[in-house]
């Protein structure tokens, strides 16, 4: 079939306008993050079961750090810190394994309101601008052909990028406006936004992308705060990783690598 | 209990550089994507022969790296993998919709 030609008008006032639009709306969006994170003040820990969290994270991040610094301590230090964590009867770790699982429902922390407001907040600046630019562009912008994609494809994307264009053979490589919607969402406009404006530490903006792509597999999003349902196998593992750590004090080695890197350095 | 796994730990290797060569690494390389994507989009190029100009400019960004590296890649990322090979599919997409974008553009529309 020979090539269709496509009037100069869609590409003036609607193949640029969508791209125009969506760059803005990604901008503004990051924005809106920074200005919602600006405002977020810390949270005062209140409740007694938040308590009992944040001293279940905190002996945990006091583990990781001792199986990872290790080689910062002397053999002794070392070996007290471990037994303090570690000890079969009174160490931490064996102590807080043996508490019962929480069950789901508390675990969710749906009972704090200021997490929930997070979410929500979270959602906002995520879903629904990704709803609503989905229903200006179908809303404006269906039933014509806009565009061509250069690679070939079969049949069974005909349903997705042809959506609204009711012509039965029309090649399959002859997309609509809503595709083109599709293809600069996964695209990711976010990562030349982040190369035009700056890099300070924009990741909580691949967080909505992470998180509509899970959703997009099928699987339910999980409030991400760390929760486990067991807490007891999460400090067993650490236990077992702790009596593991191979310990050897770094500052043993010193004198070897000093060697090294003078032997290095002379010979150049 | 099996050998834990051998890795360069919090002392061996300096985390702040390596997380800013990290993010130059992605730079180039969104650099590299865009404009195997201009390229591919202007000269209309058509299927498989534009995703071979995806993968020949990636690896030409990888070797101009390794030139600017003199070679010595443990001095500055963990891996010659994650330096050269790590983030190809990634930057995959980007390339897609460069290419749609300027295919459209310049030949169709």
């Amino acid at each position: 079939m020979s090539d269709i030609l496509i009037d100069d008008r869609i590409r003036d006032w609607v193949f640029l306008p969508i791209i125009i639009v969506m760059f803005m709306i990604q901008m503004f969006r990051g924005l809106l993050t920074k200005y919602m994170d600006n405002r977020k003040t810390a949270q005062k820990v209140t409740s007694k079961a938040q308590v009992a969290e944040m001293i279940d994270k905190n002996i945990t991040q006091q583990s990781q750090r001792l199986a990872r610094l290790h080689g910062l301590l002397p053999d002794q230090s070392f070996k007290m810190k471990r037994a303090y964590l570690c000890d079969r009867e009174q160490g931490i770790l064996t102590k807080a394994s043996q508490k019962p699982a929480k069950d789901p429902m508390q675990s969710m922390s749906m009972m704090n309101p200021v997490a929930m407001a997070d979410m929500l907040k979270q959602n906002l600046s995520g879903i629904v601008f990704m709803a609503l630019q989905y229903q200006w562009v179908s809303y404006f912008f269906s039933g014509f052909v806009i565009g061509k994609v250069p690679f070939p494809l079969t049949q069974k994307f005909r349903t997705m990028l042809q959506r609204g264009v009711d012509v039965q053979n029309l090649d399959v490589r002859y997309i609509s406006s809503i595709s083109i919607y599709f293809v600069l969402l996964f695209g990711g406009l976010q990562k030349i936004q982040q190369l035009m404006f700056g890099d300070d530490t924009d990741e909580f903006v691949d967080d909505t992308q992470m998180q509509m792509q899970m959703q997009m597999m099928g699987m339910p999003t999980m409030p991400s705060f760390g929760q486990q349902n067991d807490p007891g196998k999460l400090f067993i593992a650490e236990r077992t990783r702790l009596e593991g750590v191979k310990h050897t004090f770094e500052l043993n080695k010193s004198s070897d690598k000093a060697l090294k890197s003078l032997k290095r350095f002379l010979i150049q | 209990m099996e050998e834990p796994k051998v890795e360069l730990d919090d002392l061996e290797v300096n985390q702040d550089r390596l997380k800013q060569n990290t993010i130059q690494l992605k730079n180039v390389r969104v650099y590299g994507s865009l404009n195997a994507g201009v390229i591919a989009g202007i000269l209309g190029m058509d299927g498989w022969i534009g995703i071979g100009i995806y993968v020949a400019i990636f690896f030409i960004v990888s070797t101009c790296l390794a030139i600017k590296m003199n070679f010595k890649v443990k001095e500055y990322f963990k891996s010659s993998y994650d330096a050269y090979y790590s983030g190809i599919g990634t930057d995959l997409l980007l390339f897609l919709m460069i290419w749609v974008i300027f295919h459209n553009l310049v030949n169709i529309l």
